[in-house]
């Protein structure tokens, strides 16, 4: 269908959010040990006795986590992308379901980026770019100059599936480095706290998308707000 | 006839109304289920970072600013299933009796 859905995927979350993982590009240490050395060992019989025994592969380096300063620059950029295109979608979108969805990403993304500037702020951390905040930032640009050019129901399958991708890769790279590397306290309690909001919003999008995949326009989606 | 009075005097007295809490954070209502008697105030208090709403059929607070909080005295019995206008996952209810 020509939607380059994939690639927006790919640009915005991948690339950037990834960089986060350097320990999972790490190639494993050859295991010297357990298999060649042990039947070796097995087969020379007693000549093991006389053999300097195979000292055990030195641990590889921690990999090292975004320091808060960084952290903060990427919850930022993070946030911020994810408001850009929220407003394009609010521009761009005719479907009802999709435009109330974009304007809560403003909404909820735009307050989360407040309150982590005034905690940076209170805790004297000034943000610091990486190459991860800025790959998230050039991301974004990209993925909102392929949405300039969709319009419709393309634009609008386009833009939720990017979301489901996006709020995924967020959520992991929140749970697997930025939690666990944030040094302080309060940042990482704030890391934690904000991370349901990213799961609503996920759960939110997936929604969405499976009404789009259906065929849907606009109809009242999931749960009404009155009882 | 003393004693009498008194008794009938207690027997007829309302408790006083109560102030009850419910907090919003994680994007849940906390307790999810209250029960409270007509008169009582519920006041709900948004933890989080992004703003929230106390929505039924019979009452609806608009957005909650982070931080902020917002009352409503339960005024007639009835079960209220409320929810957050801006967040779908967010359900809860009161039990007025």
């Amino acid at each position: 269908m020509g939607l380059m859905r994939t690639s927006i995927v790919l640009v915005l979350s991948s690339a950037a959010l990834l960089a986060l993982a350097p320990s999972c590009n790490k190639k494993k240490a050859p295991d010297t040990t357990a298999g060649s050395a042990g039947s070796a060992v097995a087969e020379t019989g007693s000549a093991g006795s006389a053999m300097a025994p195979t000292p055990p592969p030195a641990p590889p380096p921690a990999a090292a986590g975004p320091t808060d300063p960084q952290i903060a620059a990427i919850v930022v950029a993070a946030n911020q992308v994810d408001i850009d295109a929220g407003n394009l979608a609010i521009k761009k979108t005719k479907n009802p379901e999709v435009k109330k969805f974009a304007e809560l990403m403003v909404t909820d993304h735009t307050a989360v980026n407040k309150g982590a500037v005034e905690l940076v702020t209170k805790l004297k951390v000034t943000p610091e770019e990486s190459d991860a905040s800025k790959g998230l930032t050039a991301g974004g640009a990209d993925n909102r100059a392929k949405l300039e050019k969709l319009d419709g129901a393309a634009f609008d399958k386009a833009y939720v599936d990017n979301e489901v991708a996006y709020h995924k890769a967020v959520i992991n790279v929140l749970t697997t480095q930025l939690i666990p590397s944030a040094q302080n306290a309060e940042l990482k309690s704030t890391l934690v706290g904000v991370k349901p909001a990213f799961d609503a919003h996920l759960e939110h999008a997936e929604k969405l998308q499976a009404t789009l995949e259906g065929g849907g326009s606009g109809a009242t989606m999931g749960s009404g707000h009155k009882m | 006839m003393v004693v009498l009075l008194a008794v009938a005097a207690c027997g007829s007295k309302k408790p006083a109304p109560k102030i009850l809490h419910v907090e919003i954070q994680g994007m849940k209502y906390s307790p999810d289920a209250l029960a409270v008697a007509v008169g009582d105030t519920v006041e709900w208090t948004n933890n989080d970072l992004v703003p929230h709403s106390v929505t039924s059929s019979t009452f609806d607070s608009k957005a909650i600013a982070p931080h902020a909080t917002w009352s409503y005295v339960a005024k007639t019995p009835g079960d209220f299933a409320y929810n957050c206008t801006f967040h779908p996952v967010m359900v809860a209810a009161i039990i007025v009796r």
